[in-house]
């Protein structure tokens, strides 16, 4: 139960409840207009009755050929309106618009290994791990230097134009990759 | 271009890249001693110089390019970075018209000369440009640019009302002139929709709408459904709306709470959409929508159960409008669903904020409402945990002002803190970069004892609450929460220090310092210790301004200054630029919209003026600060401010019936724009008259484009009688303390004025001195004004034809201020107010000295004194600045003697013993309980001895 609404860039003055939390980056505000003035259709918010943020999403279209697709770029709850799947609903809406309006061939994200909870409600979803990206995120400055927090897993769901499911393999965990190779 | 030229531009653009300005200006030269006319290179010079903030010699050069009207790609991109140093907007678009004029065939300079008109945001004439490049080059995006560009002019504040429609209308007549329909795009389908709902011509919307592609784009883009619905509202098509919403409900299984609204709209369409009372009939009629209304969310909530909250959600809301309507229903109906609502939806956090708009309970309702709570409550597992927390939370929201008496609270508070540390055990084994399950018990916690604190004025329950929130911080790492509401907790205690530590620790960045910064920084000039040469708190004003800086070059260079302030913001306006060359037309208004917010930010000001409060206390009053401070302060005067603070974000847990934790919190109102307009004008009233610029010298000295004048009527007065005139709204927005300051500060302008006016230097001297100190350095731009300098200039103070005004005794006010500040801070002292009220009164008695300084410092000089006759003047600032001083110095003494009281171990021990109502209780021991002690009395020592010593300072300074 929630608005769910495009992402305005008036927004950033509100959300505060959702970025404070530590999972979520405040980017420049650069970052979030570009995401606006290229691919609003991919960014969305829901809304508590009340007009407080619950969480949002910001996507994006990219790659060549075989490769176009959805990408998730930041999907984010706060934490008091985590466990109402907001996210699955963030992510439908997402993979909607990936697949009818841009044509994608799949849509995917980058998660930390370390997190869990995400991985499994992505592969709840129908995302699975295509590859394991190394050193793609900065240590959470907390003192650990794990390895897996750092890394982090590419996770992919095929869409209707990837009938054949070419976007995804089975074993995709034990192909690991540099952040270099990734965009 | 040939190679050998090539060659030698190369290391030119290697150097600017790398922001080497100063290679770049040798490798020019080089390059110019054999070329002295080559366009290109001189442009680049002028970028180069313009970083180097040589600002008069970049001029030079960019009016010299200019003049050349170039064309060249090149060399056109160097002079936009030029003129966007320097702040010449305006010139920027001419540039690119008169090469555009040149050019007519080149699309990408049309396309230049639209953008750059974008970027100031003249619509009349990017709509001029696009329309031409529309019938140039026939592509559509062009008609669309024109068609927007119209919009965004109709909607521009400044364009006449008469005009908008005729704009409205041209943009409508534009579209159908286009080659394609406008839905070939959701963004065109957009402007279609926007310009037909500005019109009221909603039929025709509708039936855009209606079209099978019109319903295909509303499916998938938000924007376009958004305007839908909208409109359907506007056009009274509330039932249809209703009916399809019910369709998407029960059969799409949409859960978007929208669909639900527009539903319970249109089930009370008949009674909500008209004023008179409705008949039997239709109340009949109406009943009736709502039963079948009632069956649609059921149904919906039977379907979902525990997966989505809409229907029974929709269900209480449902009840609501019913009995807000009058009409019949239940009076346990309300009640029994909420039961069922948190029988459901109990263990999810937002249920507290869900019920909350429906639970308005009295008498038996409530009775039975918290018997039912009561019977909740239950700590075994971590989903009944949260149960639990929303048990405790919803029974306090409805505590009656007869149940808040102090030794309930305390129960209370107590009750909350045992519940906490039984909590704690589910979370026992996660990670530190989770939240403890329990963390909204000490929420709890640090509520209660804050308002044990409102019942009783005793400070002892707010050293519990920080305690206490100490405890659950260092259990729960990243719960930004219970540090915001310590941040809060240590100001009214008077250990600023700790408030600054837990906000840096929230990492509050980029556009988060606009909507947070005020934690720390509202009124910050009170805790600063400035004048000790500390100067935490004005960087902190620094860094959190970083945002409204479009670069960050920040010079301190009087002139740079002036233009960063007109230029701030220029990264919103080149992307509303990008969005029109993605047709992204849905989010230009958005942008055009945030930009303003961000630009005209209250925050912004208000940080502007503590900075400038700090930097008085901090730097010796010369002309430098004066001038400089006088120019920003009059730039901000004629904003019309948005204010984007954010107070939601403070989590509020107390009872209906009491003020909000963040109202019961603040240590004083919060400053809004009245407490901004008062300080404004206090302080430019007071630098005008230090200064000897005056607005002649002022336009001379300015380079960059001057902020577009508002249409605000207030603004066409002359600035002098604004400045002299109050308002009730700013009057309200202030302190007792403020006001009385305020008032003074007002006497104090009118007594001195009148001398400061006569011994002015007239601007002709003034601007053949600058002219003067020009030659010797070359990066003030002051070459403009050296002809009118000339001529009429007789060098230093010339001689007046007037006598000089006589001398009159200084307002009874004056010293009367000082008096009635000296017996608040005796009447604080001795009663028990907080530290953060007798450091206000602190803090205003000396703002009110360093203005009185400020506006004496003109007349110390003897010289002075004796050519103009102002002995006896000079007499009866000797005899204020003594009275003054004294009393300064008074107040220094007491408060260094407090700072001592404070930090010892009996003071510390009475921390302790006061807040032994939480050691009753397991689990916190003595001496967790002595470190926050000694952290908490530590810092208010360090805040006390040292504005002690700050005071003494500033005495000392300017006696």
């Amino acid at each position: 139960m929630s608005v769910l609404r495009p992402f305005r860039a008036t927004d950033m003055f509100k959300f505060n409840n959702i970025n404070l939390d530590i999972w979520t980056e405040t980017y420049g505000i650069s970052f979030y207009l570009t995401y606006l003035s290229r691919w609003p259709d991919l960014c969305c918010v829901q809304e508590a009755p009340n007009g407080h943020m619950m969480g949002y999403v910001i996507g994006k279209a990219e790659g060549h050929g075989q490769d176009w697709h959805g990408h998730v770029t930041a999907l984010t709850v706060a934490p008091e309106y985590r466990r109402l799947s907001l996210a699955r609903k963030m992510m439908s809406l997402l993979e909607m618009v990936s697949d009818e309006t841009y044509k994608g061939f799949f849509v995917d994200l980058y998660v930390r290994c370390t997190n869990s909870v995400a991985i499994s409600m992505y592969e709840g979803l129908g995302y699975s791990v295509y590859r394991r990206v190394r050193e793609y995120y900065g240590s959470l400055g907390l003192g650990r230097a794990s390895k897996d927090e750092e890394d982090a897993f590419d996770m992919r769901k095929p869409l209707s134009r990837d009938p054949h499911r070419r976007s995804v393999r089975a074993n995709g965990r034990e192909f690991v990759v540099s952040a270099h190779d990734v965009s | 271009m040939s190679t050998a030229l090539d060659r030698q531009i190369r290391p030119i653009y290697d150097a600017l890249d790398t922001q080497s300005n100063k290679s770049a200006v040798l490798a020019c030269n080089k390059v110019l001693k054999k070329q002295p006319n080559n366009v290109l290179v001189k442009a680049l010079k002028a970028l180069a110089l313009v970083r180097l903030q040589k600002v008069e010699e970049s001029l030079l050069l960019a009016d010299e390019v200019l003049a050349k009207k170039p064309t060249d790609d090149g060399v056109l991109t160097a002079m936009m970075h030029v003129l966007r140093g320097l702040g010449r907007h305006s010139d920027i678009v001419a540039m690119f018209e008169t090469a555009y004029k040149q050019h007519p065939q080149n699309e990408d300079l049309g396309t230049q000369t639209f953008f750059a008109n974008v970027r100031v945001g003249n619509w009349k004439a990017a709509q001029q440009v696009a329309t031409k490049m529309h019938k140039q080059f026939q592509d559509d995006r062009y008609l669309y640019w024109s068609i927007f560009s119209a919009v965004l002019q109709a909607n521009d504040m400044a364009t006449p009302e008469a005009l908008r429609p005729v704009l409205l209308k041209l943009a409508l007549r534009l579209i159908s002139s286009g080659n394609t329909p406008s839905y070939f795009n959701p963004d065109r389908f957009y402007v279609h929709l926007l310009i037909l709902r500005e019109l009221e011509m909603y039929d025709d919307a509708a039936t855009l709408l209606n079209h099978e592609i019109g319903q295909k784009i509303c499916e998938t883009s938000l924007v376009c459904d958004e305007i839908r619905r909208d409109i359907m509202k506007l056009k009274g098509a509330c039932k249809q709306e209703g009916e399809q919403a019910k369709v998407k409900i029960l059969e799409k299984k949409d859960r978007n709470w929208l669909e639900f609204l527009s539903l319970l709209d249109a089930t009370f369409w008949d009674i909500a959409s008209t004023s008179e009372p409705a008949s039997e009939d239709v109340k009949a009629a109406v009943t009736e929508e709502i039963a079948k209304t009632r069956k649609v969310f059921s149904e919906a909530a039977t379907v979902d159960g525990l997966k989505d909250r809409s229907g029974l959600l929709a269900l209480l809301e449902l009840e609501k409008r019913t009995k807000s309507h009058g009409l019949w229903t239940d009076a346990c109906e309300i009640r029994m669903m909420a039961e069922n609502y948190f029988s459901q939806f109990g263990d999810k956090a937002c249920c507290y904020e869900d019920l909350l708009p429906y639970l308005a309970f009295e008498g038996e309702e409530l009775e039975q409402w918290t018997s039912f709570l009561n019977s909740r409550k239950s700590f075994d597992t971590p989903d009944t945990l949260q149960r639990s927390i929303n048990v405790y939370k919803l029974l306090r929201y409805n505590l009656t002002s007869a149940e808040l008496t102090p030794e309930l609270e305390l129960a209370r508070a107590q009750e909350y803190i045992k519940v906490y540390l039984d909590g704690l055990k589910f979370g026992v084994n996660l990670p530190d970069t989770e939240l403890q399950p329990a963390d909204d018990f000490a929420i709890l916690v640090g509520h209660a004892y804050v308002s044990l604190w409102k019942l009783t004025g005793e400070e002892s329950h707010l050293q519990s609450a920080a305690a206490t929130l100490e405890y659950a911080s260092a259990r729960s790492k990243q719960s930004y929460r219970i540090r915001l509401l310590l941040i809060r907790i240590y100001h009214l205690l008077g250990a600023p220090a700790l408030a600054l530590d837990h906000y840096r620790l929230m990492n509050v960045k980029q556009v988060q310092t606009d909507t947070l910064s005020h934690l720390i920084l509202s009124r910050a000039a009170m805790w600063s210790l400035a004048p000790l040469g500390d100067i935490t708190y004005m960087s902190e004003c620094m860094e959190a301004s970083q945002i409204y800086m479009s670069n960050s070059t920040e010079v301190c260079n009087l002139l740079l200054i002036l233009f960063a302030i007109v230029m701030t913001n220029i990264q919103t306006a080149e992307f509303i630029a990008r969005a029109f060359s993605t047709e992204r037309y849905s989010q230009i208004i958005d942008f055009i919209e945030f930009e303003d917010r961000l630009d005209n930010s209250l925050q912004r000001d208000l940080m502007k003026v503590e900075h400038v409060r700090m930097r008085v206390a901090h730097e010796p009053l010369n002309a430098e600060l004066v001038d400089m401070e006088l120019i920003e302060l009059k730039f901000i005067f004629d904003r019309i401010h948005h204010d984007n603070r954010d107070f939601e974000v403070i989590p509020n847990y107390q009872p209906r019936c009491q003020p909000s934790f963040n109202e019961q919190t603040l240590p004083l109102k919060p400053p809004g724009a009245g407490w901004l307009s008062a300080y404004l004008k206090v302080y430019i009233r007071a630098f005008q008259e230090a200064s000897d610029l005056d607005e002649t010298v002022e336009d001379k000295l300015l380079i960059g484009d001057r902020p577009k004048p508002s249409n605000d009527p207030e603004n066409q007065l002359p600035l002098r009688e604004r400045l002299v005139k109050k308002r009730q709204e700013e009057i309200d927005d202030l302190s007792e303390d403020e006001k009385l300051f305020y008032e003074y500060t007002l006497a104090l302008s009118e007594w001195v004025g009148p001398y400061h006016d006569y011994v002015r230097p007239p601007p002709s001297a003034l601007l053949a001195e600058a002219a003067k100190s020009n030659d010797l350095k070359p990066g003030h731009p002051l070459k403009s004004m050296a002809a009118a300098a000339n001529g009429s200039a007789t060098n230093g103070h010339s001689k007046k034809d007037e006598e000089p005004p006589a001398v009159k005794e200084s307002p009874e006010l004056i010293p009367k201020f000082f008096d009635d500040m000296k017996s608040r801070f005796d009447a604080v002292i001795s009663g028990t107010a907080l530290p953060s009220e007798l450091l206000h009164i602190v803090a205003t008695t000396q703002e009110a000295y360093l203005l009185f300084a400020l506006e004496t410092v003109r007349f110390k000089p003897n010289s002075i004194i004796k050519q103009y006759k102002f002995g006896q003047l000079a007499q009866s600032f000797k005899d204020l600045r003594v009275k003054a001083s004294s009393i300064l110095n008074e107040m220094s003494t007491v408060l260094a003697k407090l700072g001592e009281e404070v930090a010892t171990p009996d003071g510390r021990k009475a921390f302790v013993q006061a807040s032994s109502s939480i050691q009753d209780s397991s689990g916190f021991d003595h001496d967790f309980v002595l470190g926050v002690a000694k952290k908490t009395t530590d810092a208010r020592k360090q805040t006390y001895e040292g504005i002690a010593k700050g005071l003494a300072k500033v005495v000392k300074n300017h006696s």
